[in-house]
């Protein structure tokens, strides 16, 4: 981490577009980066254990914590690093742990639209209200993220309608927004007392 | 501390959903690894990681399949717990894939034959040989031949109701391979697994029926081609597919590895057949080749005219194009691999260019027609299953993994009380499938294959030590192989409550070491040996 504040301070004056993406000096920029590959290390991680889930129906219901971490670096970086976390997180998983890269690496980019929805925004993680602020993001950001991977499946893949909804859209409607609603608030609370214990200078 | 509570509210409720959510979905987790050491015992070393080996929830779906076999528990013309009270034309299917899957099962754990997974295999056959006359309409002979909706119980050719023609009709009879050659296999597994020979004659009947078939013109004259002039034999009257004719292919390779004839041969016309004159441009098999136009075919107005003889059209195409199956390809390439190692290799990765559609990283699924990409049902499963086998055997396990996370992560997996059997619950999609998802996890995760299993065993391996009896029920085989190089009987184990276990065929007193160390002198008893365990999980070198 850098100088720059690790929980984007909500309210702040108004920045600059660069200022918003963390790129607007080479050292933040490099800030960024670094913490994108952080957060897909992490994501990658958390990837590979096998959680628990239960089919309820045909509904899949669990928590995935990796999404967790596309919305949280989104949210303490900015919506390069939370893009560039989900993309490359999604797109290392796949090589690394399933051996494969589908559809031209685009699913992984839609995963990485949670992480730049999410960044748009600027949140005090100590603060409760724009903790609800940053599950609703990731919520949005989520969305973005299901369509984008329903339609990416339907149209580029062409992959059978059915198939799509059922084992794509679902499982991600039904795990992935419990796991972004309620994961990346706690996730970034956490980060938020770490980092004050650790590095209380940065924020 | 009300102070604290206050400040982090949002965060307490969102901390505790998500506690409360982890803790109702708890469940599915993969089952633990088979564990495996090295031990060096006078001398020698034996490192467990260069067995085939199997793991807990394979036993677990072996014991649960058996609780819906095993004559201990119904009948062999009942269906309890099969959910296939709506289904007719496919029990036959689901009985010989899984003793296909099965016998993979054994010949991991070669020195594990004890009547527990005797008794399963035979009880198998015996349930696939059901007839009407004891059965009714629950038997094999109705739901694969007699049913209404078949109605070709008996009939000539090539003129069905001509009775001066060759008489090719009944359930057992010449022109129903997609049952007969089933049968026959499901038998020479047996025969290869037990060598037992309680079925040696019935599979002889079904070989030479089946080169009097291919051979002559079914009235005793010789013919290329056979009565059917393809080389291979019909299902369906009329109509023959490569896929159904894999199977008696490797069951007379196997047939003639078991008992020293040379009856492969009789198949060359046919191979020759479904290679050039029954694939597309692309190579694929054709999911059928009518012979004769049926008499009572339903063929819908608005499809491509069928030409008679001709492969059977697509029906999704615009212009006249082979029908293609996925399912079909599926098996037929898997099966046909231990004949045509080579052109399967050179096929296998083209069908999975064309068949497979990526859903996520981690999960595709094998389309029955690549020219009706939006279709999705019951045979794109199907073509799922099976494809999961012959990535399986390309050792393709990239490929092998996805199709089983889309194929078995969409059920929940449920323990029996004992802990003893596990089966994947099935009922939200479709009953029918639960026995199915409980031997096509084998069948798509062993390290055995269908091709491993079209070779005969060498003559000297049933001089090998054994375990011959067992407290089935107290135990779990993970390894059970005598190392006829090392001259070392492997064994990884675990004993749930104490439980003896009896080896045939050791030449001498053999004691059982565990870590390297003498852990027991086994007990003779007669001209067998007992070992004793207590509860625990152990890797043994006897010898």
């Amino acid at each position: 981490m850098n100088e720059e504040s690790t929980a984007r301070k909500e309210g702040s004056d108004e920045k600059t577009v660069l200022e918003l993406l963390q790129v607007q000096e080479p050292k933040v920029a490099l800030g960024t980066l670094l913490t994108a590959l952080f957060g897909a290390v992490i994501y990658i991680v958390l990837k590979w254990i096998s959680w628990p889930y239960i089919m309820v129906d045909l509904f899949t219901l669990g928590l995935l914590p990796a999404l967790a971490v596309i919305a949280l670096v989104g949210a303490i970086r900015g919506p390069i690093a939370g893009l560039l976390t989900g993309y490359l997180g999604e797109l290392l998983a796949g090589t690394l742990l399933s051996g494969t890269m589908i559809t031209m690496t685009l699913p992984a980019f839609a995963y990485g639209f949670t992480g730049l929805v999410v960044g748009l925004a600027s949140y005090e993680l100590d603060n409760g209200r724009s903790l609800v602020k940053l599950s609703i993001m990731s919520i949005v950001g989520m969305t973005f993220t299901l369509l984008l991977v329903t339609v990416i499946g339907l149209t580029i893949e062409g992959a059978a309608t059915m198939a799509v909804i059922g084992f794509v859209t679902l499982p991600l409607l039904t795990q992935g927004m419990l796991t972004v609603a309620f994961l990346t608030p706690v996730f970034g609370r956490i980060w938020y007392a770490f980092m004050i214990k650790v590095f209380p200078t940065t924020l | 501390m009300s102070e604290i509570l206050k400040k982090n509210k949002f965060f307490l409720a969102a901390l505790t959903i998500s506690i409360i959510l982890a803790g109702m979905t708890f469940g599915n987790i993969p089952g633990p690894a088979t564990q495996t050491g090295v031990q060096t015992v006078n001398g020698t070393t034996f490192n467990f990681a260069d067995y085939d080996s199997v793991d807990h929830e394979m036993l677990a779906l072996f014991n649960y399949l058996d609780t819906i076999v095993n004559d201990e528990y119904q009948g062999y013309g009942e269906w309890n717990g099969w959910y296939a009270e709506e289904q007719h034309g496919l029990h036959h299917y689901v009985l010989a894939f899984m003793a296909y899957s099965v016998s993979f099962l054994f010949e991991i754990t070669s020195g594990y034959r004890t009547s527990h997974y005797r008794d399963f295999l035979y009880d198998l056959i015996k349930k696939m040989n059901t007839t009407e006359a004891e059965w009714g309409n629950n038997s094999i002979e109705y739901k694969e031949w007699s049913h209404p909706e078949y109605n070709y119980v008996n009939y000539y050719w090539p003129n069905q109701t001509d009775t001066s023609d060759l008489y090719v009709g009944r359930f057992r009879g010449p022109a129903n391979i997609m049952w007969t050659a089933h049968y026959a296999l499901m038998m020479s597994l047996y025969e290869r697994s037990f060598n037992t020979n309680e079925m040696t004659d019935e599979i002889t009947h079904y070989i030479l029926d089946w080169n009097n078939s291919l051979t002559t013109d079914g009235f005793g004259h010789p013919a290329e081609g056979g009565i059917w002039g393809t080389g291979i034999i019909p299902c369906e009257p009329y109509v023959v597919f490569v896929q159904c004719n894999s199977v008696p292919m490797v069951c007379t390779k196997l047939y003639d590895g078991l008992y020293g004839t040379s009856f492969l041969p009789i198949w060359d016309y046919g191979l020759n057949f479904v290679n050039n004159d029954m694939v597309n441009t692309e190579g694929f098999f054709a999911d059928g080749y009518y012979l004769y136009e049926p008499t009572g075919f339903y063929y819908a107005s608005e499809r491509l005219p069928q030409a008679y003889p001709g492969l059977a059209l697509s029906p999704w195409t615009e212009n006249p194009t082979p029908k293609i199956a996925g399912y079909g390809n599926a098996w037929a390439l898997a099966f046909l691999e231990s004949l045509q190692p080579e052109q399967t290799a050179e096929t296998y990765p083209r069908f999975i260019e064309y068949f497979m559609k990526n859903l996520s990283d981690d999960k595709a699924f094998i389309m029955d027609s690549y020219n009706n990409p939006d279709g999705f049902a019951t045979y794109d499963i199907l073509a799922t299953l099976f494809a999961l086998h012959i990535a399986n055997q390309q050792k393709d396990y990239v490929t092998r993994n996805r199709l089983a996370n889309f194929f078995f992560n969409s059920y929940n997996k449920v323990w029996s009380a004992n802990g003893r059997e596990m089966h994947f619950d099935t009922l939200s999609l479709d009953g029918f499938l639960q026995s199915i998802a409980g031997f096509g996890y084998l069948w798509g995760n062993l390290p055995v294959t269908i091709k491993d299993v079209t070779e005969a065993r060498a003559a000297e391996f049933w001089n090998y030590p054994y375990i011959s009896a067992a407290d089935d029920r107290n135990i779990w085989v993970y390894q059970a192989q005598w190392d006829s190089e090392k001259d070392g009987f492997i064994l990884n184990i675990q004993v749930d409550q104490a439980a003896s276990l009896t080896f045939s065929n050791f030449a001498s007193q053999p004691t059982a070491y565990s870590r390297g160390s003498v852990l027991a002198a086994l007990q003779q008893s007669g001209s067998d040996y007992t070992l004793t365990l207590q509860p625990g999980i152990y890797q043994l070198v006897i010898m």
